[in-house]
């Protein structure tokens, strides 16, 4: 498997769009979509956890190419707090509680649209790595931080 | 897409409007004028690497009902290299 590309970005965007995914791109991808220049090796996804997202989720991934059993579907239809998918064209990961943000609707009337990705805002993203708190976090925030002052006076 | 741009089609408001005081590197400076300058697409292609993460990347699926689940096991079973355990 190779590292993640432009082109299936589009394909999460134009594949949950047509089942209806409210999804963001959270974390460094995050990031890096709002031009913040590092590197990574995952794609984040911040999945709104109501039942009937987590059910239009599941067809959604199988139709990217995700093979998804039906013990695993159910998983990710009840909504767990995290979900690691190495069982596709890519990795995915899709986090449904991320640390640091309380609600996703907050997150979502916050978020910035680039290129018609949705992704959350920088501020976000910060709180996010902030409150989980690892070490790889505590090594990327301060130049993340930096990007955000610039970011912001760019607007 | 520019910053500008970008910023254009921003929903909600800036969560803080505290832009800092403290003076960006000037190698970071660089870097992020650098990258607004490319296509979404090739900061993609500069963004994206693959490289082999032991026990990560070992199991095609896994699920955490918690995160605070997740943040145990990735402590109790991945290398600290990685970079995973918090601090």
């Amino acid at each position: 498997m190779g590292a993640f590309e432009y082109r299936q970005a589009q394909e999460i965007r134009d594949t949950f769009q047509r089942h209806g995914v409210r999804y963001l791109f959270i974390g460094k991808s995050g990031a890096i979509l709002l031009g913040f220049p590092d590197t990574t090796q995952d794609a984040d996804l911040f999945v709104d956890r109501t039942t009937v997202n987590c059910r239009t989720l599941v067809p959604a991934l199988r139709e990217l190419g995700f093979a998804l059993s039906d013990d695993q579907a159910q998983e990710v239809e009840s909504g767990k707090d995290f979900v690691q998918l190495k069982n596709g064209p890519f990795d995915l990961d899709l986090v449904f509680a991320p640390d640091g943000i309380e609600h996703f609707e907050d997150a979502w009337n916050r978020r910035v649209e680039v290129e018609g990705f949705p992704v959350c805002h920088l501020d976000d993203i910060i709180a996010s790595k902030a409150a989980t708190n690892r070490q790889k976090d505590r090594e990327s925030l301060p130049r993340l931080r930096a990007f955000r002052q610039y970011w912001l006076r760019h607007q | 897409m520019s910053f500008v741009q970008a910023q254009q089609t921003m929903h909600g408001k800036v969560l803080d409007h505290d832009l800092g005081t403290e003076e960006i590197p000037q190698e970071w400076l660089d870097e992020f004028k650098a990258a607004a300058r490319r296509p979404l697409k090739l900061r993609f292609r500069y963004a994206f690497i693959r490289t082999y993460k032991p026990v990560l990347d070992d199991a095609p699926f896994r699920a955490f009902d918690t995160m605070v689940a997740y943040r145990r096991w990735c402590e109790d079973n991945l290398p600290d290299w990685l970079g995973y355990g918090r601090v």
